[in-house]
């Protein structure tokens, strides 16, 4: 068997949780074990095998154990792999990584773990390469990168490795010392950062750190670890330490004597300019977590750095350069650095050579400067520095060139500017800066006006929002921009959307602000006021969508509105065509209407609607449905028809409403809420297995009657008469999912639609269930399977069900498992049989697949256990399929049949301290699965006895 | 710290992700699978469902700061948050970067460093695959996927970012050093042998927004960058270049520079746009010391404030009965050097019919006209007459019986003329490199090769009887 690696590596990444619903990680992670092993796969093949475990190392090695397994073999195969194949050898190395970090076996300093530290610490000190080949070198930098993981997922694993490190990285001058510098530092970083946790730890302990004499403290410090570990504390090392004036760094206090401390950071300084600006600032970033953790080091000793830093174009130079403000602030920059920086972030925001992702980020660097003396405290809200004048931020006002992310991003950043002035002075300046953001937004308009595409129009109203959220109270603008949208939308009456969007936002995020009303008002004004005749279709469901809005403000007239609709439906050449979205979008106006607090003074303009569209319209279903509002409208009082039309608004727009009887007569999003079929996103019940009862005989072949003979001649005979396939029958309790939801008490009329994951079993047929209600006793139901191979397998379920409610809903239900021993079967003999016959077949069926006959096989599985136990076990997991006698001393005689028609053989006897199961069958390949199953069994017997 | 390198193949890195998890505790957020992650990103990025007018999940109006840092909504399950995306046709880079701090309330991206090294990457990884010329090469750019695997194990083998991709691989023979010399900086890939060469070449770009109006003042700037291909031997060798100007050039501003540069004055970096220029500013000579990598790269970048834009334009429109009457002049100052490599003025016309008649004189070059796509195109050639001015007049009817192009901008009398110049060696600050200025630390007597030249962008002319864009705000204030 040959699989196409290539594709089914691909498949498994492209969608792990599909790939591996056809099988299972454990089958897989053999499948790839196997493979890696196996000589003739070639290299190429095998770097593609590795990439599961790179990147899914969590999923396929889930437990300690199989990331133990895995790695050793994985180590294993890297011994093997001759060192030419040096990519390869890369790959593994980065595989165990992960496999060991995922797996936790490196948290618990697993024997794995320790051996692979071993392995990386070796390759890193071999030093052979150097006249070697680039090959060498490679390995050389991923070890080092991969110790660099493992320290930073497990943080003090090397801590006692300090020396050594410190002195590969000074040895190394070709271009690996930057691997090693990032690695000595993170070691060294994280190994302060655990001597800041220990109470009286001082400069002595630091000094024996660094000089690799940790003995003292070592085993103290391990008890720390597994403490910490304990509760979960990994995660505080790991978090970054640069927080700012506010946040308190732990401190190690050592006094200002730290010579070795100072003289192993100035070198790792002095070297910083030969990484790369990306190592350079992850090199930065741990020594401002150092500085910062030992006060004895004062800042400056990063100061040197700091000219070339501050004139850099990379950006993650100049952010740690910014991350180091926030952290020393004015220990390490002066007031006028802090201008001369702030000054450059604005120059870096609007720099013509930068990308616009860049500048966006320069951008938010403003918002959140790390200022020398902040006024606020607050951390993540945005605000502007103190020096940022409006006079400085002018370089960044927005324009219609810049792209929509970069006007948005300008236009919050000028809002905020004229927001702090607008609280300052009432004076020109003010004025003049919301006029121009107003002019710009003037602009953006006229650019939508003009057709401008969808970036655009969605970014407009973006920029409107942004515009409104800040300034609504300004009425002189707030109002001015309502009337231009207004003539806006008569221009392009597809932007209902947009507007209707705009209006909800304002109305729910603006708290008592009335513009979004006003907006509507002025949307109902424009409409009905414009002349009728040259509106098109299109144009109408526009309006008639605006109208229904409109429909809703409590506070609006509807007057006008009634008015334009009369003047719609009566118009000849609309009720001729009876369009029926048309005729629906009318009707949904007035079923607002009908829930309008005026409606008494509506009524009868509403009801010449209706019974207008009831009588003239040209399609029936409106005109039904038009007949049964007239019938409410002039029948029920208002009270009544808004507890009947209530669609429960009070659930939330997104959630489910309930299916009044608004849903069946409103405009159709009621209509087609309650005919579609929702689709529940958890479970809502399972199956969980019930208790098999005694297993009666199904199908299997017919009993004919003993006929004398041969017991095995009699016993074939059977199948060749067989009608149906034998079957295996599991019954299942349906219960609901812990805890139920409130919905989902009571389901009715459930249907379970079962899918095979392969090909080993017969097609399944759907299972009805009547009910299912919470406080009722669980349902059991009867699955029958048709084995075409008697295989363990998995079958998913999904189940359609109707709640209480009346909705209809789909939901998943979690799969169901067919282990191995469900496919076991008692011999199909006719019960006449006597033991004695049936021993009889036992014995020639034994001697048979002893034989030569294809697909036969015998084995033998060993294990210890007492005499009580095997009668326990047998008693457990046998009983039904025993032919000898239970109290028998000798031996035991359990045939297994495995529909269709496999057999399992087992004589079983005790040898000194060991049970042998002797066994036979007539299907090789079920040997792996018998195996697997008598392990289980025999090992969760062994305890209760010893 | 970066996960997940999405392009297609995908990366994902699962220390990091391990990471992650014992960092964000119960407020972790799993990625999802590839396909749903990326239907979530075409839809944050606006890129879905391009068919309808309005999504409600893609065009919400309500202001979240997007770029360059996204959220994806996963249904139920949280946001994932911070994806940086980069795209550029046909592709779109992004990254996940670990969030290193408490991530509830939600930090601001200024105090993630992954986020800076995640842009710094991907934009690495965009020059990678796209080039930085721009022009699409689409076998090259399959060619340099299919690198990426054995490429990413380098740069990044466990999710931790190293360096950038780089397009040239490591072949130059790496020179054995004997231990104790000096360290070889890991952005070099290799060591130079043979002749020393040092090529500076200073390229300046001029932009402009001209609107010829009496409330509107016109507006230009300048940005030059310094080029080097440095080929010397050694492992850390010396060089220094001096940027000088003229006497009475205003001072170089805002300047940038490479991070092999090894050290600064601090009076280089001074000067800057957006302060009220200062007359007694450092004026230069600007000194930049540095050891360079093997691969061209860009030593610095400036910004300048010259007095007068090198083409100062006039363009006015009428429209008249059935036609659009068109008066153009253009001035060359006479500080530019008059010997261009190419100049040309194109003249577009938006929201109209396809052109008809074009009946348009012009006193110097000549003028190319496509019908299809309404534009004129005057090519002026190497030189302005000796007056130094040139004009157009005439008129077009757009009678054609098609649409032309359009733009949502320029309606009405809204229109612009694009100037496309380019003149060799001269920059309009006056800044140079001296060759004799240019120092290596070496041996040998290197050879050193330095040029000039004058390139435009965005040089936008606007018709000044139709309202033009706003361009800027500085003059608001």
């Amino acid at each position: 068997m040959a699989p196409n690696w290539t594709e089914r590596i691909s498949a498994f990444c492209r969608s792990p949780s599909g790939f591996l619903s056809g099988t299972n990680p454990e089958a897989f992670l053999s499948e790839l074990l196997r493979e890696l092993r196996d000589d003739r796969a070639s290299y190429g093949v095998k770097v593609l095998l590795l990439s599961p475990l790179c990147e899914y190392a969590g999923l396929l090695c889930a437990t300690g154990c199989a990331g133990e397994e895995t790695a050793l073999d994985l180590m294993s195969v890297f011994a093997q792999c001759p060192t030419r194949w040096a990519q390869f050898r890369c790959h593994l190395l980065v595989a165990l990584t992960g496999v060991l970090v995922c797996s936790s076996c490196a948290s618990g300093r697993s024997r794995a773990s320790l051996d692979f530290l071993d392995l990386l610490l070796q390759i890193a000190q071999d030093a052979g390469d150097l006249h070697g080949d680039g090959a060498q070198r490679c390995l050389r930098a991923t070890a080092c990168d991969c110790l660099r993981e493992m320290e930073a997922s497990c943080p003090g694993l090397l801590s006692q490795r300090l020396e050594l490190l410190a002195g590969l990285r000074q040895q190394e001058s070709c271009r690996l010392h930057q691997a090693y510098v990032g690695l000595q530092v993170l070691v060294l970083r994280n190994a302060v950062y655990q001597l800041t946790q220990e109470a009286g730890a001082g400069a002595a302990h630091l000094k024996a750190l660094l000089g690799g004499n940790t003995s003292a403290w070592e085993a103290e410090q391990e008890a720390e670890q597994e403490a910490s570990q304990a509760d979960g504390g990994d995660s505080a090392v790991q978090s970054s330490l640069v927080l700012g004036p506010m946040g308190r760094v732990p401190s190690l206090h050592t006094g200002p004597d730290c010579k070795e401390l100072r003289s192993v950071l100035s070198s790792l300084l002095e070297e910083s300019y030969l990484l790369t600006p990306l190592c350079q600032a992850a090199l930065f970033h741990r020594l401002i977590e150092l500085v910062a953790m030992v006060p004895g080091i004062p800042p400056s000793i990063l100061r040197a750095q700091l000219l070339r830093l501050l004139g850099t174009n990379e950006v993650c130079l100049l952010h740690v350069t910014l991350l180091m403000k926030c952290a020393f602030t004015d220990s390490l920059f002066s007031a006028e650095d802090e201008a001369f920086l702030l000054k450059r972030l604005v120059v870096l925001s609007q720099h013509p050579l930068l990308s616009a992702p860049d500048k966006l980020f320069y951008m938010d660097c403003i918002l959140h400067f790390p200022e020398n003396r902040p006024i606020g405290c607050g951390d993540s809200d945005e605000a502007l520095p103190v020096l940022l004048t409006p006079q400085l931020a002018s370089a960044l006002l927005p324009t219609v060139f810049n792209d929509s992310a970069t006007l948005l991003a300008r236009l919050n950043l000028q809002a905020l500017v004229y927001l702090e002035e607008e609280g300052e002075e009432e004076g020109e300046e003010e004025g003049r800066g919301l006029a121009y953001i107003y002019e710009h937004l003037t602009a953006l308009l006229h650019i939508v006006e003009g057709g401008g595409s969808r970036d655009i129009v969605v970014t407009f109203f973006r920029a409107a929002y942004l515009f409104l959220s800040y300034f609504h109270r300004v009425e002189q603008y707030s109002a001015l921009l309502s009337q231009q949208l207004c003539r806006l939308y008569l221009l392009h009456t597809q932007l209902a959307p947009n507007i209707l969007n705009l209006v909800q936002q304002t109305l729910h995020s603006l708290a008592g602000c009335s513009w979004a009303v006003g907006l509507l008002r002025g949307l109902q004004g424009a409409i009905t006021e414009a002349p009728l005749d040259q509106l098109t279709l299109p144009d109408l469901s526009c309006h008639l969508r605006v109208l229904a809005r409109v429909a809703e403000e409590a506070k609006i007239s509807q007057r006008s509105s009634l008015g334009f609709l009369s003047a719609v439906v009566t118009r000849s050449s609309l009720r001729a065509s009876g369009d029926w979205r048309l005729g629906n979008g009318v009707l949904g106006v007035c079923r607002r209407l009908l829930l309008h607090p005026s409606l008494d003074s509506l009524l009868i303009p509403l009801a010449d609607i209706l019974l207008h569209l009831a009588c003239n319209y040209g399609d029936t279903d409106i005109q039904d449905h038009a007949r049964l509002y007239y019938a409410l409208l002039t029948t029920v009082s208002w009270e009544k028809l808004s507890a009947v039309l209530a669609q429960s608004a009070a659930e939330g727009g997104g959630q489910v409403k309930r299916p009044t009887l608004s849903g069946v007569m409103a405009e159709s999003e009621g209509l087609v809420h309650t005919l579609s079929v929702h689709r529940a996103e958890t479970a809502v019940f399972q199956l969980s297995e019930a208790r098999p009862q005694p297993q009666p005989q199904t199908g299997g072949p017919p009993l004919a009657q003993d006929e004398g003979g041969g017991a095995l001649e009699a016993y074939r005979a059977q199948f060749r008469e067989a009608g149906s396939a034998p079957q295996i029958t599991l019954q299942y309790r349906l219960t609901h999912t812990e805890p139920p939801h409130p919905r989902f008490e009571q389901l009715f009329s459930i249907r379970l639609h079962f899918s095979l994951t392969d090909q080993n079993y017969e097609q399944l047929q759907d299972v009805s269930v009547p009910c299912l209600f919470t406080q009722r006793p669980a349902p059991v139901l009867r699955l029958t399977l048709t084995p075409r191979q008697p295989y363990p397998t998995t079958i998913h379920v999904s189940a359609v069900f109707t709640s209480s409610d009346g909705l209809t809903w789909h939901a998943p239900v979690p799969d169901i498992h067919v282990s191995f021993q469900h496919t076991f079967l008692p011999l199909p003999v006719p019960p006449a049989w006597s033991r004695a016959r049936r021993e009889e077949l036992f014995q020639e069926l034994w001697e048979e697949m002893c034989g030569e006959a294809s697909g036969c096989a015998v084995s033998l599985f060993c294990c210890q256990l007492g005499g009580a136990a095997l009668k326990a076990l047998l008693q457990e997991h046998f009983l039904p399929f025993l032919l000898s006698h239970p109290s028998q001393e000798d031996g035991f005689w359990v045939l297994l049949f495995l529909p269709p028609r496999s057999h399992l053989l087992l004589k079983i006897s005790c040898e000194e301290d060991a049970v042998q199961f002797n066994m036979a069958t007539d299907n090789w390949q079920l040997l792996p699965h018998i195996n697997a199953y008598l392990l289980r069994i025999t090992c969760a017997q062994d305890l209760p006895v010893t | 710290m970066c996960l997940n390198i999405l392009c297609l193949p995908n990366r994902r890195f699962c220390t990091v992700e391990h990471r992650a998890k014992s960092l964000a505790g119960s407020s972790y957020v799993a990625v999802p699978e590839d396909s749903s992650f990326l239907q979530l990103l075409l839809t944050e990025l606006g890129l879905s469902g391009s068919h309808k007018s309005y999504v409600a999940a893609r065009d919400d109006c309500l202001y979240r700061p997007r770029s360059p840092a996204v959220e994806l909504r996963l249904d139920g399950k949280g946001t994932l948050w911070p994806v940086l995306a980069l795209s550029q046709a046909p592709l779109i880079l992004a990254c996940l970067p670990l969030v290193d701090i408490p991530s509830e309330p939600r930090p601001p991206l200024a105090n993630l460093l992954s986020v800076s090294q995640g842009l710094t990457f991907l934009a690495g990884l965009q020059t990678f695959l796209l080039g930085s010329a721009g022009n699409l090469d689409s076998e090259g750019l399959v060619s340099r996927m299919a690198t990426l695997p054995s490429l990413l194990l380098q740069v990044c083998p466990l999710g931790t970012l190293l360096d950038t991709p780089q397009a040239v691989t490591p072949t130059a023979p790496t020179v054995p050093t004997s231990a104790g010399a000096q360290k070889q900086p890991a952005w070099k890939t290799g060591l130079h042998r043979g002749r020393a060469t040092v090529n500076v070449a200073v390229v300046e770009t001029v932009r402009s927004m001209q609107y010829g109006s009496p409330t509107r003042q016109d507006l230009w700037d300048v940005y030059g960058t310094v080029t080097c291909k440095c080929e010397v031997e050694g492992v850390l060798p010396n060089v220094t270049v001096t940027l000088s100007l003229p006497h009475n050039g205003s001072p170089l501003q805002d300047i940038l520079v490479h991070p092999c540069v090894t050290s600064l004055d601090s009076s280089i970096l001074t000067a800057s746009s957006v302060d009220n220029a200062d007359g007694s500013a450092f004026s230069g000579p600007y000194k930049f010391p540095f050891s360079p990598p093997l691969e061209p790269f860009r030593l610095c970048s400036y910004t300048s404030q010259v007095p007068v834009p090198p083409i100062l334009g006039s363009y006015q429109l009428k429209e008249e009965e059935n036609n659009l009457r068109l008066s153009v002049s253009l001035k060359l100052h006479e500080s530019v050097k008059n010997s261009f490599e190419y100049c040309a003025a194109h003249l577009p016309f938006f929201n109209r019919n396809q052109m008809g008649v074009v009946d348009v004189k012009v006193s110097s070059g000549q003028l190319d006209v496509s019908k299809e796509k309404n534009l004129l195109v005057w090519v002026l050639g190497q030189k302005f007459p000796k007056s130094h001015e040139v004009t157009l007049d005439g008129k077009i009817t757009f009678s054609g019986s098609s649409q032309g192009p359009s733009d949502p901008l320029c309606t009405g009398l809204t229109a612009y003329i694009k100037l496309y110049l380019k003149v060799p060696d001269t920059t309009l600050s006056g800044c140079f490199v001296d060759q004799h200025s240019v120092q290596v630390y070496s041996s040998a007597k290197p050879r050193i090769i330095t040029s000039r030249e004058l390139l435009s962008k965005e040089y936008y002319i606007w018709n000044s009887t139709g309202p033009a864009p706003v361009s800027s705000g500085q003059m608001m204030i």
